[in-house]
């Protein structure tokens, strides 16, 4: 049976939810889930705040519009996703988890006034050489339920995380044996301040400790802070802005954190469809000083290959 | 070696520059509904909506022009970052300009121009302006400070420039509506040219009235429905107030020129309130808007640009108008007899009636325009006939914009006058004594 919330959940609590039930289990000890729950969150009556979006549109440096921006309806919806993986038989802690790549579709635009009617869920749980990976899938749908206007799919990893059954993919490469990443001729820079974590948890509501500050991140395992993904994907989407139609996808394969403060270079290149007009646009980012990547991807016109599909299905 | 071929030869003879339409957002009062948008939100907005209604994705527009009164410093490139972030081709030049309230104005003008003499084939003229979200810069103090902290080299340098610091330097520069010069503001100038006219209160009120109703009674009407896109919740101006009444407006206290006395008659109801807003104009060739398939509502016939000596008051500092309109319409062999819309932006009511009273002065006539009586009277029935800037608001820099698309719908919707072209004129006040003023024909 689905659960149904009457109102976005506050991502405060989730997160005390979530340290909560990590320490249960250290001290249970529970034998673990292999399964994903096989029900979704529902959020019904669902709206913009039209200051934080505002707010994020300005961080962004992109005009602020009466449409959503894709990061915006991400941040909107990211307590639905925080619900799903803090339920008590989801089988991974989600404290910790590293978040390896988003793909979404923008079926039409969404206006700040309108309602919507959020669903999150999980799928795909699969092994990974580092740990266990999963799926959190986001559609935002009209008020009445009928029309599917975004649907994200968020892909986590929750490192070092083996669970009995689930078998490492074998297309991804053994460690050790990463391609060699050759940095093309940068078209942008951003420098990132060690504020950004901060900045972005106040537009996002995101506040999870491994962006605030050293000392939470260094709580967490790491030794400095990071930038949220999804602050690097909102503004290469910004970047990114002038030919977008109302349909489009994108989609971001996020390679090591950005600690901060960072130095970002960007190259993002145009490719031209057969008719002259606007096919997409590619991304690659990686640190200006070791060259290491951070992050790569894509924004294209018209929807994903999969929502296509799934939209011919239905 | 090679040489570039021109799409098309230079030939410098004039032509056509026509107005292909308009699109604003609804103007807000200040710290209202726009509160927290920039001017890069606003002029995108509407640049966004003019885009959609005229299908220019991935256009190549001539040039953009466009500007604000009240501008941050980091918006130095402000038009061209709003085509950058805008749906047109990022092919598409753009520039910023400035001159007070006829920002708009001198950007149609300027692009007119342009188009008549074969360098562009299109252009979009704009304006924005925020009167909530102004740039505030530090004090002086502070600013001469920080700059020489920047220039020092060693540790004891810096401290005792730093030392330099006061108390009264950390208090911010907010802008003001003040005369550099006389210190006065534009409320004060006015309320002394009104009193000077001889404009009495209740006209004041009767003008403010009618800018209302007539306003309200275009919206009612749908007349803005082309002209306009929502923004932010809104849908039509938020300073509108259909419901105004001369009894309301007779209960303000003034809030002009109180030392007056008896003259003390402008107040809140008949002058403009600080407001946020953007307008865009598109412009084109004959050419240009044929082979798109947009529709041509008017030309661009002329424009004139004035100044009066306001410094020592020898003139009122919004009558710059009252020499412009004559000069303009002297060099198109017209009078004011043959217009048949007159829009003269309503900064104050009080200013709009000292033009109207100083055209049928007779010494005013003689005296400061050289003819041979008065100037001549405007028909109160071809006045801001849709209502003006004392009910929409006043943007600054978007005013130009929102005159000239309204006037241009307007002028093609009466088509004829007499067998030949409905001509309407534009006039608009602005700060340092200036005012530019604009003739349109109907298409």
């Amino acid at each position: 049976m689905d659960q149904y919330l009457n109102e976005m959940p506050l991502l405060s609590k989730l997160y005390l939810n979530a340290a909560s039930s990590a320490a249960k289990q250290r001290l249970l000890r529970a034998t673990p889930v292999v399964a994903l729950p096989s029900r979704a969150v529902e959020v019904r009556g669902v709206k913009a705040d039209l200051k934080k979006l505002t707010e994020f549109a300005h961080l962004m440096g992109m005009p602020a519009r009466d449409v959503l921006p894709s990061g915006y309806i991400h941040a909107l919806t990211f307590p639905a996703a925080m619900s799903v993986m803090v339920q008590d038989d989801f089988p991974l802690p989600l404290l910790g988890m590293i978040h390896l790549s988003n793909q979404v579709d923008h079926f039409a635009p969404v206006h700040f006034e309108q309602s919507l009617t959020v669903r999150a869920w999980a799928r795909n749980l699969t092994g990974h050489r580092s740990g266990t990976q999963v799926q959190i899938v986001v559609e935002v749908l009209s008020d009445s339920g009928l029309e599917l206007l975004w649907r994200g799919v968020s892909t986590y990893l929750a490192k070092g995380i083996y669970l009995p059954g689930l078998d490492k993919p074998n297309h991804q490469f053994a460690s050790g044996e990463r391609p060699m990443f050759s940095a093309p001729k940068p078209t942008a820079q951003w420098h990132l301040g060690v504020d950004t974590g901060r900045a972005y948890a106040a537009v996002s509501g995101d506040f999870n400790p491994i962006h605030l500050s050293v000392i939470s991140a260094k709580a967490l395992g790491l030794r400095r802070s990071i930038a949220h993904g999804m602050y690097a994907a909102s503004r290469v989407l910004a970047d990114i802005a002038t030919q977008r139609p109302d349909t489009f996808n994108w989609e971001i394969f996020f390679e090591s954190p950005m600690f901060l403060p960072a130095t970002v270079s960007l190259h993002i290149a145009d490719v031209v469809a057969d008719d002259g007009g606007w096919a997409k646009s590619e991304f690659t980012a990686w640190n200006a000083h070791t060259a290491r990547p951070y992050f790569h991807g894509f924004v294209g016109a018209g929807l994903s290959t999969r929502a296509r599909e799934t939209v011919a299905f239905e | 070696m090679s040489t570039p071929t021109a799409e098309n030869s230079y030939t410098p003879t004039v032509r056509n520059a026509v107005i292909v339409g308009g699109n604003r957002i609804p103007f807000a009062r200040s710290g209202g509904a726009y509160s927290h948008s920039s001017n890069q939100d606003m002029l995108t907005a509407a640049l966004d909506g003019l885009v959609a209604r005229f299908g220019l994705q991935e256009a190549v527009i001539g040039e953009v022009a466009a500007g604000a009164v009240l501008k941050h410093s980091r918006d130095f490139n402000l038009t061209r970052e709003a085509v950058l972030g805008s749906a047109l081709s990022s092919q598409t030049p753009a520039y910023d300009l400035q001159q007070a309230c006829a920002t708009g104005m001198e950007a149609v003008i300027g692009l007119s121009n342009k188009i008549k003499l074969g360098q562009i084939e299109s252009a979009i003229a704009g304006g924005v302006d925020s009167a909530s979200d102004a740039p505030i810069a530090v004090s002086e103090g502070l600013r001469s400070v920080l700059l020489d902290l920047n220039r020092a080299k060693t540790v004891m340098d810096k401290v005792k420039i730093a030392a330099r610091i006061r108390p009264k330097d950390l208090s911010p520069d907010a802008p003001s509506t003040g005369e550099p010069r006389t210190g006065l503001s534009m409320g004060e100038h006015q309320a002394l040219t009104t009193a000077q006219w001889k404009i009495s209160r209740e006209d004041q009120d009767k003008l403010a009235l009618a800018s209302h109703k007539n306003l309200a009674a275009a919206y009612d009407r749908h007349f803005f429905d082309d002209l306009l896109t929502p923004y932010r919740g809104l849908s039509r101006d938020s300073n509108l107030r259909a419901d105004s009444s001369m009894e309301k407006l007779a209960k303000l206290k003034p809030a002009f020129g109180r030392n007056l006395g008896e003259g003390a008659t402008m107040t809140a109801g008949n002058s403009t309130p600080l407001t946020d807003g953007a307008s865009t104009v598109l412009l084109a060739s004959e050419a240009w808007a044929q082979a798109h398939d947009l529709p041509m509502l008017a030309n661009v016939v002329d424009g004139e640009a004035g100044a009066v000596d306001f410094v020592h008051g020898k003139d009122g500092l919004l009558m710059a108008p009252a020499f412009a309109v004559p000069r303009l319409l002297a060099r198109n062999q017209l009078t004011l007899a043959d217009i048949d819309y007159f829009e003269i932006h309503e900064a104050f009511a009080g200013t709009v009636l000292s033009t109207l009273a100083a055209w049928e002065d007779e010494e005013f006539g003689k005296e400061r325009l050289g003819l041979s009586g008065a100037y001549g009277t405007v028909d109160r029935a071809k006045l801001n006939v849709n209502g003006s800037s004392l009910a929409a608001g006043h943007p600054f820099a978007a005013t130009g914009g929102r005159l000239v698309a309204t006037l241009a719908k307007m002028l093609h919707e009466r088509g004829h006058v007499d067998g030949r072209p409905a001509r309407g004129i534009i006039s608009v006040c602005a700060a340092g004594g200036q005012g530019v003023v604009a003739l349109l024909e109907a298409r």
